[in-house]
Formats: C-alpha cells, structure tokens, sequence
C-alpha cells in the first residue's frame, strides 16, 4: 500500500538490500571473501525481486535507471564524517601488497604500488611503493634533525623549522627501485603489472634544493664530488650520490603530493634523487657528507650492484633508463567482451623526457605510436594511450618508449645477451602481456 | 710488547691528529667562517655532535675507530646475537640471504670469486663484497636485527674477525684490529671483483643496448617464450580480488581453471559488424 509522505521527509530506499550493520561492517573492515560473497548473494536476490516486476517491461530500460537507488533517496553522511578522507569501499582492492616469497622477513620487503588501478600520472600517498630494509619508523620531527658536514666549511645542523623556512620547490618526479621487474630476468614469475613493475611511483615532491643547502654551509664541491646520505632509522641506511650528476635537480624534501611525506616514505625528510634508483632516495634523512670517494656502503658493495655474466660486479649502478608498461589491459585482468578498448600504460626515463611510445598488439612485429598525455615531464612518470578494437582474437601487447637521448627500450633478449639472467637490477625490457581468446590477459615473454 | 707498540705507534698520531684537527677548527670559526646566506636558518654542529653521528667507515679506513676483537671473542658474541638469524656458521638461509660460503682460497690469492660466474650458484655476502669496510660499517650501523648500534666498537671486530675466520681468511686465533684490517682487505676474496665501468652511474653513460624502433614487419616471430602455467595462477592470491570489481579490467578469478572461451560471445550483432570491419 502506498502511503504519501510529506514533503522533506526521508525514507529506506524500498530496493536497500544491505542492512545498515552491513554496510557499517564493510566500511569498517572492507570487502573481505565472506562479506562480497554476502554482498553478491543480496545483491542478486535484490535483482531476482526486481527482474520478476521489470520482465514485462525490460524494452523500457535497466533497473539502474529506473529504479531509484539507495544513495538517491536517503540522507548522506555529514562533512568531516572523515576527517581524513579514505577511498570508496568499492575501492578496496586497490591496495599495495607484498609477494610472497619475495623475503622472509616484512621488515625488509617491498609491498607493491597496484598500478593496474591507477590513472595518469601521480600516485596516491597511500598507494606509493614501500621498500624498507630494517622495517619503517615514525620519527617525531620535532627531535628530527638533519646534519650537514665533511667537505664543508661549516659543519651545519638543521631542524625541520630551519629546513621548511628556507625557499623550497616543487616537483613531479618517478621513483623506482633499481630492482622494479626483478623477478622476470630469467622467465615470467608473478602474474600482475602490480608484482612486475609495482616498484614503481611518481609524486610532487617539495623540499628544498640540495645546493641551497650545501651552499649554506659552504662545501667544497672541487673536492667533493660525493654525497653520503644517511637515513636516521634503524637499518642507517647509506648511499653515495653522484653529486656532480645530481646536485642540479635533487631535493631534501619533506612535502608528497602536497602533505607531509608519509612515515613509511621518510616522514619527515627524504632526498629526491631524480632519475637515479629508489634506495639513493634515502627515508628519514639525518645527514649528508660531502667527501672525496664513493662509500661502498652495504647497499652499493652487497646488494643494489649488478653482477655480470663473467663474474663481474658493476657496482654504483644507479641511473633507472628508459622503460615503459601498458598497466590496462595487463596481466590477471579480463577482457569482457570483444569491443573498443583504450590501450594505457607508463613510460619513464631516468635520462631525461619520453619522446615517444610505440604500442604492438601483435607481438612487436607490428607498432603504432601511441598518444602521450600531458604534461610529459623530464624524469617524471608520462601515460600513454592508444585506441583498440579487440576482435576476440588472441593477441600479445607490447609498448616500446624512446626518451629525448634517442634510447629505445630492449627487448629481455638484447639485456639477457649482455648481463645473463641473474644480474637482478636495472631490467628496463619491453614487457609482453597476452590476451587469450577467453578474455584472460597473461604475463608472457615472447622472442 | 710488540703488537702494543705497534698500537702507540699508530694511535698516537691519530689522538694528536685529532686534538690539533680540534683546535684548528674551532680557530678556524673566528676567523673564516663561511657566512650562510639565509640568516637565521639552522647552527654549527659540536665536534661531539658529528663525532656522534659520523659513523660511517670508508674503503680506505677513514672513519674506522680504534679497537681490537679475536675470533674467539666474535663467536661468544655471534652465539648471543646473531647465530639465530644466521645460522651457527653463517650460512643460514633461512632468513637473510647465507654470508659465508661459496669462496675458496684460489679466490683469496685472485681476489676474485670464481663461483659468482655460474648462475647457478646462490650467492653469499661474502662471495659479492669487495670491500671489508663494508662489513665493519654495517656490522656496526645496524645489527644485530632487533637491537641496531647496539654491537660496541670491540664487539664490531671480534663479529667480523669470527666470520673472516668462517670464511677461511683469517686463522682462528686472530685478533682483528684497526691497525691490521688493511692487511686483511688484501685477502678478500672478490676484492678486484668490482668494476664502474659502466652506463649507469652517469646520466650521460652509454647504455648496454639500444633497440630499433622498428614499425612494421618487424623481425620477430612473436613466438612465447615464457609463460606461467595454470597451476600456479593463484600462487600470488586470487587475483580477482586485487582488482576493481568494476570497470572493463576486472580480475581474473584464479581460484577456478580459465573459462573455456569469452563469456560474452553472443554480442550485440552491430558490435560484431564493426569488429568485421575493423578486421578488414
């Protein structure tokens, strides 16, 4: 029976088909198994209900239209119901996760940026790839200090009131880890864009310039031509920056993507290093000496160097070159239907900006240039896209980036002819991702 | 006697190197100091304060404390503190990657590790480091896991001299020290395994390879080389799950065997027209 109501007056939507403890529980704890299970089943006797009442009328439209829906006829939540606010709880797939078996221990890992979900450019604070090698701390900026000293005139201490005081830039800029795509050296190993190229995130970094800084303190920059950067946390972590390659554009940077860095990004301080591999990006930043030799810290004499076939370690391997991947469609997706597809990925290039992007849909024997996205931007993540008609057919995509020195991204087969397949770092190959008949996309290598 | 005057010997100079170095800098404030161009803005650091954070230790020793361990000393504190990770012999792979093992003593004579040439072999710390700074920097800047800068200058060599012991570098009556740890650098095994002779540390370096931009007809077979197998395509989770489950690029739900062919192959008639027309 249908009874009138006032005017103003607000009522449940008669298709809710999740109770309010439902939808609270899922805001709460998110999309678990049992509860999308519990969601689909409501969702599909809610359907079932309706689909009797519309099978008569189905020509005059779908229910989605139709019928009016939950968030049209009842009151929303408050402003600051939020006060930090958090994605959709139809978004909570898009997460970062670790692979397993990649390490034993979580304190020295690396969960993954979910590139598959993302659109242009910049990654969301929440989503930037972590890698810590003693676990991450949150350390208290108010005792944060940062220390300059070793060739300098002055040996300087800096709190974050006097580093935040001085003139500071902003910048858009891609991190990756020398070791982004090292699990694909020898064949496919992990099924998704997420574990294959997840090492990977691009921010507006502000802070301030690294040469203001060593001015202030007059550093002997003749002499010096090396920068030990040290991280304040546990694992101390120490990289030598090459200071006459960077000292131009690297940041002390304590602002991503408009607030404070978060903890498990350096809060309060990291150095933006651009173009150069994740780990010289030193978190937690405490101090910098300039010097006059490399440091062969543990992480540039063990690890973060790239063993050749002949026995050989290159050791201060730290440019990222020129590398791209299409992130949709990409692998553990599905197609669901034949049709028009856009075509999108990532290129980035640690030597300057993306000049161009070719996309093959066959296998690399076939390409077509791609559209690039502005802004495109030196060192910085640049999205491509390029239109697709899928036929149902089987078909293996590829993109190819060339950056503004001319360098065209390899093939697996050109980097395996040179450093084998162990070397780890610094695999910048094409990536390949095949498209069954079913629809399934798949992680491939093909020659 | 003569292992002690061997120590005065160096350490003096060092002491009274240091001491001048002192007050040649605080000197030096009075009467050159380098006016900051931001007034204002941060202070000089103490000598105690960089003494107190300058701790890394260099390939040439600079930065290297005074200080002395035996292998004796190193294993009472390897069994308290780091034997549980490591293994009781540094060879643990059970959670970090093993630090001994795989280098022979044709490595110690050639400084370089012949093992590191089969792809095969897993690699240990120390077939890979060149360099026995590394170790006593790392040693002492962060371990043991739990508890890092918790190892004392002392306890830094005997951990070090323990493992140089493990990896038949030293003898296991040997007490290391500032003053000898050149001599050892000259045993280690892939100490001339490194080189910088690469396109990676300049921005300006040659790169290993460079493809062709090739566009059409382009000499491939397209053949797949690589692939994973169904069986495993649930080994990193189900992957429907770990996308929008909305959108054209949901997940594939690995927890099932892939669907025999595309669910939706009964289409709208007018889409299978243009994809006919796009075939053409």
């Amino acid at each position: 029976m249908m009874e009138k109501k006032s005017r103003g007056q607000t009522q449940l939507a008669p298709e809710n088909f999740l109770s309010a403890e439902h939808i609270q529980e899922i805001q709460q704890y998110g999309l678990d198994d049992q509860r999308r299970g519990f969601l689909r089943q409501s969702f599909l006797s809610a359907v079932g209900f309706s689909s009797v009442a519309h099978a008569q009328s189905q020509s005059e439209g779908e229910p989605a239209i139709l019928e009016k829906q939950i968030w049209q006829t009842t009151l929303g939540n408050p402003v600051a119901k939020n006060p930090y606010g958090m994605p959709s709880i139809f978004e909570k797939n898009l997460i970062r996760r670790e692979s397993p078996g990649l390490t034993r221990v979580s304190e020295a890992s690396v969960a993954f940026t979910p590139l598959q979900g993302l659109f242009g450019i910049i990654t969301p604070n929440g989503l930037h790839f972590e890698r810590h090698h003693q676990g991450w701390v949150d350390v208290d900026p108010e005792r944060h200090r940062l220390m300059v000293h070793g060739l300098v005139k002055n040996a300087r201490v800096f709190t974050m009131n006097d580093l935040m005081r001085l003139p500071s830039t902003s910048r858009i800029h891609f991190i990756e880890c020398g070791a982004n795509t090292m699990f694909e050296w020898a064949n496919v190993a992990v099924p998704t864009v997420q574990y294959t190229h997840g090492m990977l995130s691009c921010c507006e970094f502000t802070g301030v310039p690294l040469g203001v800084l060593l001015e202030e303190c007059g550093a002997d920059l003749k002499k010096g031509k090396y920068l030990l950067a040290e991280g304040g946390d546990g694992s101390g972590l120490t990289r030598t920056i090459n200071l006459s390659e960077v000292l131009h554009e690297a940041i002390v940077a304590w602002g991503m993507n408009g607030e404070m860095l978060r903890p498990e990004n350096g809060f309060p301080l990291r150095l933006v290093v651009p173009g150069v591999q994740g780990v010289s990006w030193v978190k937690w930043l405490r101090r910098l000496e300039v010097g006059d030799m490399p440091y062969a810290s543990k992480d540039e004499a063990v690890h973060y160097s790239d063993l050749m076939p002949d026995g050989r370690t290159r050791q201060y391997t730290s440019i990222q070159e020129c590398k791209s991947v299409i992130t949709t469609p990409s692998g553990g997706q599905r197609l669901l239907e034949k049709g028009f597809y856009n075509i999108s990925g990532l290129a980035w290039s640690g030597r300057g900006k993306i000049k161009r992007v070719d996309v093959s849909v066959d296998g690399g024997q076939n390409w077509q240039t791609a559209r690039l996205e502005t802004p495109v931007l030196s060192k910085a993540l640049t999205r491509f896209h390029l239109d697709w008609v899928w036929n149902g057919a089987p078909a293996i995509l590829q993109s190819r980036a060339i950056d503004q020195t001319g360098y065209v991204q390899p093939t697996i087969h050109m980097l395996r002819a040179v450093r084998g397949t162990r070397s780890i770092y610094h695999n910048n190959a094409v990536q390949s991702w095949r498209i069954a008949a079913n629809g399934e996309v798949s992680n491939v290598q093909v020659e | 006697m003569s292992k002690w005057s061997n120590h005065c010997v160096a350490v003096m100079p060092l002491v009274f190197g240091f001491f001048l170095s002192t007050v040649l800098f605080t000197g030096a404030i009075a009467a050159n100091h380098h006016r900051p161009k931001h007034p204002g803005i941060g202070r000089d650091a103490t000598p105690a304060e960089v003494r107190a954070w300058d701790i890394d230790v260099r390939p040439d020793f600079k930065g290297l404390p005074i200080g002395t361990g035996s292998v004796a000393q190193g294993q009472l504190v390897w069994e308290g503190k780091c034997e549980s990770c490591h293994g009781t012999f540094g060879e643990s792979n059970a959670v970090f990657t093993p630090i001994i093992g795989g280098t022979t003593q044709q490595d110690i004579v050639r400084g370089r590790v012949a093992g590191l040439r089969d792809e095969k072999n897993q690699r240990t710390t120390l077939m890979r480091v060149a360099t026995v700074s590394t170790l006593w920097d790392f040693i002492h800047r962060a371990m043991p896991w739990k508890a890092p800068r918790s190892l004392s200058v002392d306890e830094t060599y005997a951990v070090l001299a323990f493992l140089l012991n493990l990896a038949d570098i030293v003898p296991s009556d040997f007490v290391l020290s500032n003053i000898n740890i050149s001599e050892v650098q000259e045993k280690m095994p892939n100490r001339n395994g490194m080189t910088l002779q690469h396109g990676l540390w300049s921005v300006s370096g040659k790169p290993d390879v460079n493809n062709v931009a090739c566009m059409q007809n382009c000499p491939t077979s397209a053949r797949i080389t690589s692939f994973l197998p169904d069986k495993v395509r649930n080994a990193n989770g189900n992957l429907l799950n770990q996308h929008r489950t909305y959108g054209p690029y949901q997940g594939v739900d690995t927890s099932k065997a892939p669907l025999p062919n595309l669910p939706s192959n009964d289409q709208d008639p007018k889409i299978l027209d243009t994809l006919e027309t796009v075939k053409q």
